[in-house]
């Protein structure tokens, strides 16, 4: 599904150059939880971003369905991001001046869709994630883990192939990061590919894969890891 | 997705709402100032109303002579010999007219002395400028045939003169002459038109002015259509070199020129003693005038826009997460920016009506009519729309060009 070769990403400033990744190779199936674990700045999220392609590799190649992306132009990774992709970030992201249905419907209007029918989807995303009450609230309005519910919502009215989340119970209690667990773990196992970076070993066991990353490099703490790694 | 932009653009103004009240004032201030000179501008020199024919006349003020060997040179206003005997019979023109430069008369009523501005003139100057009439008649060849003492009053003198009385029939003496009053006609403020009263020329104290070729007059030359203006400003200044003088010692070479009014403005600025009268680099100066005077406002709000749009880089991350492309974030961002531009153009466009009728009902340019046309709105609207556009776009394509990951960290 989402392949990466080689791939290294390396951050400029004018005065330091800081390697973030050092050739990265990876491979993410259909239907597989991916946990991406390690220490605090290094790479995961660059990791995350890259496959997601959110930024680009200063080196080696990204795969997605087969296809490498670099030679893609701006329209078409902007619509392979839309079909393929939903993002779950740890701070949400939402935008505060629109109401919640509203924010759920933003993927969609990157689509040739009737109003009435994003509309639809939008409700139905947010029944799913249980926030069918909430539709017409803002986001300032709601607690930290319904906000989190509400990307969720956001991240899956598309119906993604892949949905990456960034430390998605980071700015949660333990009992609402539980719950958005729980929903993530549920997306999966009705065919969602999820993709997630975390620090809570608790949550990253429940997952079925889990990628360590140090200093820019891959690591495999588990051999199941390394030989599916290598399949 | 045009609601959810609309909606979004909404909110961002709300938000924000003393940004937004000084990106709107900076517009209007800026459409008000634009629209008021378009106006005045466009009223000067492609009047309607009462010099509505303006764009197939021709109008001379300036007459130079000088002499090839001597040197001598002089420089001033045409007289009537010269119209007369130059002007007048010029073959494929509808009319040449004369009239005197208006002249400050005082008026005698029992009690009181008021001063006026009187302009002599011939019967086509009538036929050439287009005064409304409100009562009576205006001056016709008999009038001047037989060198009736009769006026025509604009509405403003006859209410000062007549107060609560008809004005047509009534006799006042202005500068040791007495007149009746024939007709009265609308106010106007245009050159050719401006006096508050108008009386044949044959009623001047003296006929001497039959005799000079420099003198106090003014012509005009309508076309019969506008694209024979060209050959008649030929045939002008091939005239110019038939005049003969009364003493070819003083002066043998004739110079004048057929104008448009904004030729004749530019002439005059520009001092310009050529058959180029300079048009063309005072509607440049103009033009580049009004761009630096919009480019300010224009900087000012891209600077302004720049800041909204990076405090915005976020929802530009999250957008281009889920799919937005540069494109459409930039049409978004710039469709943002429009509207913010065409409510400030709505409400320029009123201001600016607003200003023109406190110029007109203030006094401060006399007898002034201007209105807020359709070109004026039009320039209003295009004005509105460059801003727009110069002021969003910019900021606008550099934030989309940002991969998703550094806009949502706000990293422009």
């Amino acid at each position: 599904m989402i392949r990466l070769q080689n791939v290294s990403k390396t951050y400029r400033t004018d005065k330091v150059e800081t390697l973030a990744l050092k050739a990265i190779d990876l491979h993410v199936r259909p239907r597989e939880f991916v946990c991406i674990m390690g220490p605090s700045g290094c790479g995961k999220s660059t990791l995350l971003n890259l496959i997601g392609l959110m930024d680009r590799p200063g080196s080696g190649t990204i795969l997605v369905n087969g296809a490498p992306v670099s030679s893609y132009q701006d329209k078409h990774v902007a619509r392979l991001r839309n079909d393929t992709f939903g993002f779950i970030f740890q701070s949400f992201h939402l935008i505060n001046d629109l109401r919640v249905i509203d924010n759920v419907e933003l993927p969609l209007l990157y689509r040739s869709m009737s109003s009435s029918e994003r509309r639809s989807r939008a409700r139905a995303a947010l029944e799913k994630v249980g926030l069918g009450a909430r539709m017409d609230h803002y986001p300032n309005q709601l607690s930290g883990g319904q906000q989190q519910r509400v990307a969720i919502a956001r991240a899956i009215v598309g119906e993604p192939k892949i949905l990456l989340a960034d430390e998605p119970t980071g700015n949660l209690d333990s009992k609402m990061g539980e719950e958005v667990m729980d929903l993530l773990l549920q997306l999966n196992a009705e065919g969602t590919t999820v993709v997630m970076v975390t620090h809570d070993e608790r949550e990253a066991r429940r997952a079925g894969r889990i990628v360590r990353v140090f200093d820019g490099q891959l690591v495999y703490a588990d051999a199941h890891a390394e030989a599916a790694e290598a399949a | 997705m045009i609601r959810n932009y609309l909606l979004t653009a909404w909110k961002v103004f709300m938000r924000r709402k003393l940004f937004t009240a000084i990106n709107l004032a900076c517009i209007v201030l800026t459409l008000i100032v634009l629209m008021v000179v378009t106006a005045l501008l466009q009223n000067a020199f492609f009047p309607t109303g009462v010099e509505g024919k303006s764009e197939r006349f021709v109008q001379m003020i300036m007459f130079q002579s000088s002499h090839t060997e001597k040197g001598g040179r002089r420089s001033g206003t045409l007289g009537y010999k010269l119209i007369e005997q130059y002007l007048k019979p010029m073959k494929g023109v509808e009319a040449v007219s004369a009239s005197a430069f208006p002249e400050s008369v005082s008026v005698y009523q029992q009690d009181r002395v008021s001063e006026l501005l009187l302009r002599r003139t011939d019967t086509e100057y009538w036929h050439i400028l287009d005064f409304k009439v409100l009562a009576g008649r205006v001056l016709n060849a008999d009038d001047l045939a037989q060198g009736r003492f009769v006026t025509v009053l604009n509405q403003t003198t006859a209410r000062k003169l007549f107060p609560g009385q008809a004005a047509v029939g009534q006799k006042f003496s202005a500068g040791g002459q007495t007149f009746t009053v024939v007709g009265v006609v609308e106010d106007a403020m245009q050159l050719n038109a401006f006096a508050d009263a108008w009386a044949p020329i044959t009623t001047l104290p003296s006929t001497e002015y039959k005799d000079k070729l420099f003198g106090q007059f003014t012509a005009m030359i309508l076309a019969r259509r506008a694209s024979d203006l060209p050959a008649i400003k030929q045939d002008i200044m091939r005239i110019a070199k038939t005049v003969q003088y009364d003493d070819p010692n003083t002066f043998n070479v004739a110079r004048f020129w057929g104008d448009s009014k904004l030729e004749l403005f530019s002439r005059t600025l520009m001092m310009s003693e050529t058959e180029d009268s300079g048009a063309a680099k005072v509607v440049a100066v103009i033009v580049v005038l009004m761009l630096l005077f919009m480019a300010l406002p224009a900087l000012n709000l891209i600077n302004l826009n720049v800041g909204r749009i990076m405090e915005r880089s976020s929802e530009i991350g999250v957008r281009k997460a889920f799919g937005a492309t540069s494109r459409q974030l930039v049409a978004q961002l710039v469709l943002e920016n429009v509207l913010l531009c065409l409510a400030g153009g709505a409400l320029g466009l009123l201001g600016a009506a607003g200003a023109l009728a406190w110029l007109e009902s203030s006094g401060l340019i006399p007898y002034l009519k201007v209105d807020l046309n359709l070109p004026v709105f039009a320039y209003g609207l295009l004005i509105t729309l460059v801003f727009g556009v110069l002021s969003g776009v910019v900021p606008a394509w550099k934030m989309s060009r940002l991969d998703p990951v550094h806009a949502l960290k706000g990293n422009a």
